[in-house]
């Protein structure tokens, strides 16, 4: 189980997220946009979280697997600083695309930065560290 | 030069360039494990749950107040997820 290192952290780090996009985000999403008729183009910007985001935890677990012998850094905190990469990439993306947020969610944006910042820390902390351990990379 | 001399000639450069492929591709390695690995995954599966310390359960409880206090953060959330 020494092989492929890199690899085995790339498949523990994007496990997360995909299974979460199956489970959460897409029925979510589609149950808001044709059964409430939630009217907002959400497919517009739906690429965000089904390839940004997963790819970049992989590349993350990737990083932290690199560098935690140098940094000794926990696995919490390193998922946590995931966040500071992933918002301003996808608020960018969200301007570009001229993607008029709903007003329910502009209103809330000064709890999202510490609710992400909990989520994160939590699921690196207990979900990728797990998928880790079963990998052979904890 | 003859026939003969220049068919000697290309079976060598034959022989060289055989000799160079063999070298630049490496040996075939069979890639299969040698043992069945899906046993050693259960049993790390079934290992004992790491213990949960009483702040990340305030830290999710918090977190899960505040998504219904302000549900407008669960689809920005869900985004980034």
């Amino acid at each position: 189980m020494n092989k492929h290192l890199y690899l085995r952290a790339y498949l523990a780090g994007i496990a997360v997220p995909t299974m979460f996009l199956l489970v959460a985000v897409m029925p979510g999403y589609t149950i808001l946009r044709y059964v409430f008729n939630f009217p907002v183009p959400v497919e517009r910007v739906i690429m965000f979280p089904m390839a940004v985001v997963p790819n970049l935890w992989g590349l993350w677990n990737i990083v932290f697997v690199a560098w935690r012998e140098k940094l000794r850094m926990p696995i919490g905190l390193h998922g946590l600083l995931l966040v500071f990469l992933l918002a301003p990439l996808g608020i960018t993306l969200v301007s570009l695309l001229d993607f008029s947020v709903p007003h329910i969610v502009l209103s809330a944006l000064p709890v999202l930065a510490p609710v992400a910042l909990i989520a994160y820390y939590l699921a690196w902390k207990y979900l990728v560290n797990g998928l880790n351990g079963v990998l052979g990379i904890a | 030069m003859s026939d003969r001399e220049q068919n000697q000639n290309e079976d060598r450069e034959l022989e060289q360039m055989r000799n160079l492929l063999k070298s630049a591709v490496p040996p075939r390695i069979d890639a299969e494990p040698r043992r069945d690995l899906w046993p050693q995954v259960l049993r790390r599966l079934d290992n004992a749950p790491e213990r949960v310390p009483w702040w990340d359960w305030v830290l999710l409880g918090g977190a899960i107040v505040a998504a219904c206090a302000f549900p407008g953060v669960l689809p920005a959330l869900l985004y980034h997820l």
